[in-house]
């Protein structure tokens, strides 16, 4: 009787206090759902429409425009800059990748190793990755002049060449000089996530490995990446996204050019939406770096799935 | 040679690859910076010269002057109103960010709510959509919605770098605080504005502190949204300034190099003063997001 009646006094109260959580909390995330449709879902879907759409400078004033059907894509399956952009990206990100990984993760173990002046060395890696891009552009611009240029000066100094390299204005070269910008930039990103990793592992497991009799190389090979392998992976991928984003970079290093050798998806679809007002084309092109892009989002909501179960809920 | 010794001579080889690497890392940030005090003709002499030549503040002058800059040779437009910009469009980005991303990460790591799983799928993805696309829509919508050319279009933005991290990263640190907190708040009486208002937002200090420093510079460094949607307008930031230096035949160099140099002013200061929230930062947003 009188635990009766103490439940039908507190349900009430209790079920309220749960509704006024939950209201508590969609009203906490409001603000991130609208910016969220806003500034992501409404342009994707937007750039979807735009794609299909026979778009002119006039139409832009209007929000939509006759339908095209396919032409857009169409133009960009044989236009053969847009072609040669989708080449250039895909050399571009693989290359940078490779140089980016190996660099980085060479500086990953120096940095795990004791040595006089690390902590130092370590916080100054991170440079790079906090400067604006377009100053990171103009920057190696330069120092790859091809006269009063530093690269170049070197190269002089010590002999390896009596002419000038025309890093930016050949268009065998200009592709390469993008990539080694890329890779600098790259570098300290991929250090410090792969530093990180490795002081995880547990000393237990090396000095395991070593009493086996493993070599520095084997325990690096059969021990220490297996065990970071998860987080190689996630900053391969992420990796991958900055890379086929790039554009400033390209912008301030050679426009895209010399003869278009260095024009990348990005770089392309931005003439085409903004320097021809062809946003129908722009937006087709945007779209198969998009699908790109968004290949790798099954695998990184795969490798992030235990951030994204967990809920510690203080809510009832 | 001993045992010891060996050893020794290993630590020193490898501060010596340490150092090779950081001169590597840092050498075109140091060039910018000799460059900038270098004058035109030295710029122009087609010699790069490793150490300071004939140091001057001209490029300085130049761009940081107010406008007055009748003495010099190359025609080139002052920087200080796009340093304001770019100051605006950063603490704008730095104020969006937070009003949306603290609720939000709190709501998201400590309410029990439906949609938890699929907002922060989105998050992550939304981190993967390359900014030309985001960039090329939201041209058309601001001019559309009549905002093209202003603070507030640049802001939200801008906002895209900064807030799925922001929101990642404060869900990642909201985690650590014990739920006993809000219990005793709500048992207090407290209401779940003034549990988060008066308990959380004090306690979540340092994150926050990363989450302002990293939207800073995505707003203080953003070029993509400063080309397209600021097209020949008033407003023009810093970055914009950089690039319209850069002529297709010829460049300024010296104030290429003076403004590239003002450019990298808050990230160095960020790295003198904000270093341990940098650190955090960079790895907390992309691998425990």
């Amino acid at each position: 009787m009188h635990s009766d009646e103490a439940l039908s006094k507190s349900s009430p109260p209790r079920l309220s206090a749960w509704r006024k959580q939950q209201l508590a909390g969609w009203l906490f995330l409001t603000p991130a759902i609208v910016y969220l449709l806003f500034s992501f879902a409404l342009p994707i879907v937007y750039n979807v429409m735009l794609s299909f759409e026979r778009t002119s400078p006039a139409t832009i004033a209007h929000f939509t425009a006759p339908f095209a059907g396919l032409a857009n894509y169409r133009f960009v399956l044989h236009d053969p800059t847009s072609r040669a952009a989708i080449v250039h990206t895909l050399e571009f990100t693989v290359g940078s990748l490779l140089g980016q990984f190996v660099i980085g993760f060479a500086l990953a173990l120096l940095f795990s190793l004791r040595f006089p002046g690390r902590t130092f060395a370590r916080s100054l890696v991170i440079v790079p990755w906090l400067l604006p891009l377009i100053v990171t552009g103009v920057m190696f611009r330069f120092l790859f002049q091809a006269e009063g240029g530093a690269v170049n000066q070197l190269l002089r100094n010590v002999g390896l060449a009596h002419h000038s390299v025309q890093w930016l204005n050949d268009p065998h070269l200009a592709l390469w000089t993008i990539l080694v910008a890329n890779i600098w930039l790259g570098v300290p990103f991929f250090t410090l996530l792969l530093y990180s990793a490795l002081q995880d592992v547990p000393v237990e497991v090396k000095e395991a490995a070593i009493i086996d009799g493993a070599g520095p190389w084997q325990t690096l090979r059969l021990v220490i990446v297996p065990i970071i392998l998860p987080v190689i992976e996630v900053t391969l991928l992420l990796g991958f996204v900055f890379t086929v984003k790039v554009f400033d970079l390209v912008i301030g290093l050679t426009g895209g050019g010399p003869a278009n050798s260095t024009q990348l998806i990005t770089t392309w679809s931005y003439n085409l939406s903004f320097q021809v007002f062809s946003f129908g084309e722009g937006a087709a092109l945007n779209n198969v770096l998009l699908v790109a892009a968004l290949f790798c989002a099954p695998l990184y909501l795969l490798l992030s799935r235990d951030s994204l179960r967990r809920s510690s809920g203080a809510g009832t | 040679m001993t045992r010891l010794q060996r050893s020794r001579a290993l630590r020193w080889l490898c501060t010596l690859a340490a150092a090779v690497a950081l001169l590597i890392i840092l050498f075109p940030v140091y060039a910018i910076i000799v460059g900038s005090f270098e004058s035109t003709e030295t710029l122009f002499s087609g010699t790069f010269y490793w150490l300071p030549h004939a140091a001057t503040l001209d490029n300085y002058r130049t761009v940081l002057g107010g406008g007055s800059g009748s003495t010099q040779a190359t025609v080139a437009g002052s920087q200080s109103g796009h340093i304001l910009t770019s100051l605006i469009v950063g603490l704008g980005t730095v104020l969006l960010a937070l009003v949306v991303a603290v609720p939000a990460a709190y709501a998201l790591s400590k309410y029990r709510l439906r949609v938890t799983v699929i907002l922060v799928s989105s998050l992550l993805v939304a981190q993967i959509v390359p900014s030309i696309v985001l960039a090329t829509s939201l041209f058309i919508v601001f001019h559309w919605i009549h905002l093209l050319n202003s603070y507030p279009a640049l802001i939200i933005a801008d906002g895209t770098y900064a807030i799925p991290f922001a929101i990642l990263v404060l869900r990642a640190f909201f985690f650590s605080l014990p739920n006993e907190l809000m219990y005793a708040a709500r048992v207090d009486g407290a209401s779940e504005w003034q549990t988060f208002r008066l308990i959380v937002i004090p306690l979540a200090r340092s994150a926050v502190i990363t989450v302002a420093i990293f939207a800073f510079l995505a707003g203080w460094g953003d070029f993509i949204f400063a080309l397209t949607i600021l097209n020949g307008s008033g407003i023009e930031p810093v970055t914009l300034g950089i690039y319209s230096y850069l002529g297709n035949y010829s460049t300024d160099w010296g104030a290429v190099m003076a403004s590239g140099a003002v450019a990298m002013v808050p990230a160095a200061l960020m790295l003198v003063l904000a270093q341990r929230y940098i650190a955090t930062g960079l790895t907390a947003g992309s691998v425990k997001g």
